[in-house]
C-alpha cells in the first residue's frame, strides 16, 4: 500500500527519472558491441523457445491450409506441365547451351574462391511486432557458430546483419533500416570495372538503398550490379545486394550517388543463410 | 493463479502481435498499408482498471523487458513506454467516466499514442523516415481499426482474468 502511495505522490518525478534512464539505455544500445551478455542471451533464448513451441500448432494448421489450396491449383499446374512437355525438344537445345554457360560460370567461381564462406541455414522465428525497424529473429545461435556482425542473406541477396547472438537464436537487423548499416562499404560493378561506395541510408519512399561516395571515373548505369566489398567487418566479398536503378551526381559534383534496388523481398523472409566468412581471410 | 493466467494470455497476445508482422505491410491499390495492433499493450492497460495498477505495472515491466531484449534494437523503448502508459491510463481514468465507450476510447487512443511515441523516438534518431501524413493515413488509422476489432475480445479477457482473483479469494 505504501508503495502505491509513494508512487502516486512522486509520479512526475518517476516519469522524469524514467526518461533519463531511457536516454541512457538508447545511448547504450547505439554503441557498437561485439558481444552479447549472458542475461540477454538467457532472456532471448527463453522467449525464442516458447515462441517456437507456441508457433508449432499454427504452423501445422497453416500447412494443412496450404496443402488444400495447393490441391486446387493442381489442375492448372497439370495443364502447364503438359504444355512444357510439348516444348521438350526446345528445352533439350537450351540445355546444351546452358551446360556450356555453366562450365564458364564454374570457372569464374574458382577464381572467386578467395571469397569463400560457409553458410548456415536458418529459419525465421519471428518478425518484430512494431514493424518499424523490420528486424527478425532466427533459430540458429552461438552453438551453430554464429557471431555478431555476420552477414545474413536470402537466396536472392544480402538482407541483414547479425546484431545479437543467443545460445540457440539470433537477432538480425535488416540493412534496409538505418539502424544497422553503419556506412557499410559496397562494390558496384559496371561492365568489368568495380568502384566502391558507402550505403548512406534506405529511402523508404522509393524502397531503395542510397549508395554515396562513388568515384566519378566510372560512369554507372541503370542495371549495374551491387555487391558487398569485403571491407566491412565479417562480411564476405561478392555477396549480391541488388541493382542500380538510378544514378545522380552528388551536390558538389565530386562523386556519384546510386539508388540501389535490393534483390531480396524485404516483406517475405522465411529462410535465410548466415554467411560465415573464412576466418583465414579475416586475419590479414 | 491469476498471475499465471495473465502471463499466459500476455504471451499469446505478444505472439499474435508478432503474427501480424508476417503478412503486414499489405499492398492495397499500390500503397503499402501497415497493420500494427498493440494487443499486449491494450491488455495491460485494461488490467490497470480491472485487476489493479500494481499487477499491470508488474506485467508492464516483465513484458517490457522481454520485448526489449527479444526484438529491441533500442533498449528501453518498450519498458519505458509500457510503464509510462500504465501511469497515463491511471491518470486518465480519474478524468474519464468508467463506462465502456470512454474506456474503449482511452485504450485505443493509448495504443495509437504508443505507436506514435515509437515513431517519434525512431524519427529523432533518424532510423526511419516516414512523412507524418503517410504515417497517419497508412499506419496509424489501419492499426487502430484492427485494434478496435480485437478490443472486444481483450475486454472480455481482461474481465475474466480479473474474476480469477475474486474466485480464489472466495475459496481462501
Amino acid at each position: 500500500m505504501r508503495v502505491t502511495k509513494f508512487f502516486n505522490r512522486n509520479r512526475m518525478l518517476i516519469v522524469l527519472f524514467g526518461i533519463v534512464v531511457l536516454i541512457a539505455l538508447i545511448g547504450f544500445s547505439l554503441t557498437d558491441r561485439d558481444a552479447t551478455t549472458k542475461a540477454e542471451q538467457f532472456t532471448g533464448d527463453t522467449v525464442a523457445a516458447t515462441q517456437q513451441a507456441a508457433g508449432a500448432p499454427f504452423g501445422f494448421i497453416g500447412n494443412i491450409f496450404s496443402n488444400i489450396t495447393g490441391s486446387f491449383s493442381a489442375l492448372e499446374e497439370n495443364r502447364k506441365l503438359k504444355q512444357q512437355l510439348d516444348m521438350l525438344p526446345q528445352l533439350q537445345a537450351d540445355n546444351e547451351r546452358l551446360a556450356a554457360e555453366n562450365e564458364k560460370l564454374r570457372k569464374s567461381l574458382e577464381v572467386s574462391s578467395s571469397m569463400a564462406y560457409e553458410t548456415v541455414n536458418a529459419r525465421v522465428i519471428s518478425r518484430a511486432p512494431d514493424q518499424w525497424l523490420e528486424s527478425f529473429t532466427i533459430d540458429k545461435g552461438e552453438k551453430d557458430g554464429i557471431k555478431e556482425g555476420m552477414a545474413v542473406s536470402t537466396s536472392e541477396g544480402l538482407i541483414g546483419i547479425v546484431t545479437r547472438v543467443n545460445g540457440g537464436s539470433s537477432f538480425i537487423e535488416m540493412i534496409s533500416t538505418n539502424a544497422s548499416q553503419n556506412n557499410m562499404s559496397v562494390e558496384v560493378r559496371h561492365d568489368d570495372e568495380a568502384v566502391y561506395g558507402n550505403i548512406r541510408n534506405y529511402d523508404t519512399e522509393k524502397d531503395v538503398l542510397v549508395v554515396e561516395n562513388i568515384q566519378s571515373k566510372v560512369k554507372l548505369e541503370e542495371g549495374d550490379e551491387v555487391y558487398t566489398s569485403g571491407l566491412t567487418g565479417a562480411f564476405p566479398e561478392g555477396i549480391v545486394i541488388g541493382k542500380v536503378v538510378e544514378v545522380e551526381n552528388d551536390e558538389y559534383g565530386l562523386s556519384q550517388n546510386a539508388y540501389v534496388q535490393m534483390n531480396s523481398d524485404l516483406n517475405d523472409v522465411d529462410n535465410v543463410f548466415v554467411l560465415k566468412r573464412d576466418p583465414e581471410s579475416l586475419e590479414d | 493463479m491469476q498471475m499465471i493466467v495473465i502471463f499466459i494470455i500476455g504471451i499469446i497476445l505478444m505472439y499474435t502481435d508478432m503474427a501480424f508482422a508476417t503478412f503486414s505491410p499489405m499492398t492495397v491499390f499500390g500503397v503499402e498499408v501497415y497493420f500494427v495492433p498493440k494487443l499486449l499493450l491494450m491488455y495491460i492497460l485494461l488490467l490497470t482498471i480491472y485487476a489493479g495498477p500494481r499487477i499491470s505495472m508488474f506485467f508492464a515491466i516483465l513484458f517490457g523487458v522481454m520485448l526489449d531484449i527479444y526484438i529491441g534494437s533500442l533498449y528501453g523503448i518498450h519498458i519505458f513506454g509500457f510503464i509510462a502508459f500504465v501511469v497515463f491510463m491511471q491518470t486518465a481514468f480519474r478524468v474519464f467516466y468508467r463506462d465502456f465507450v470512454a474506456m474503449a476510447f482511452v485504450v485505443l487512443l493509448n495504443s495509437f499514442l504508443f505507436d506514435f511515441y515509437q515513431y517519434a523516438v525512431y524519427s529523432v534518431l533518424d532510423f526511419i523516415s516516414m512523412p507524418v501524413f503517410d504515417y497517419v493515413a497508412l499506419r496509424a488509422i489501419p492499426s487502430v481499426l484492427v485494434s478496435a476489432l480485437f478490443f472486444v475480445i481483450l475486454y472480455v479477457l481482461a474481465i475474466q482474468t480479473a474474476k480469477v482473483r475474486k474466485e480464489l479469494r472466495r475459496i481462501n
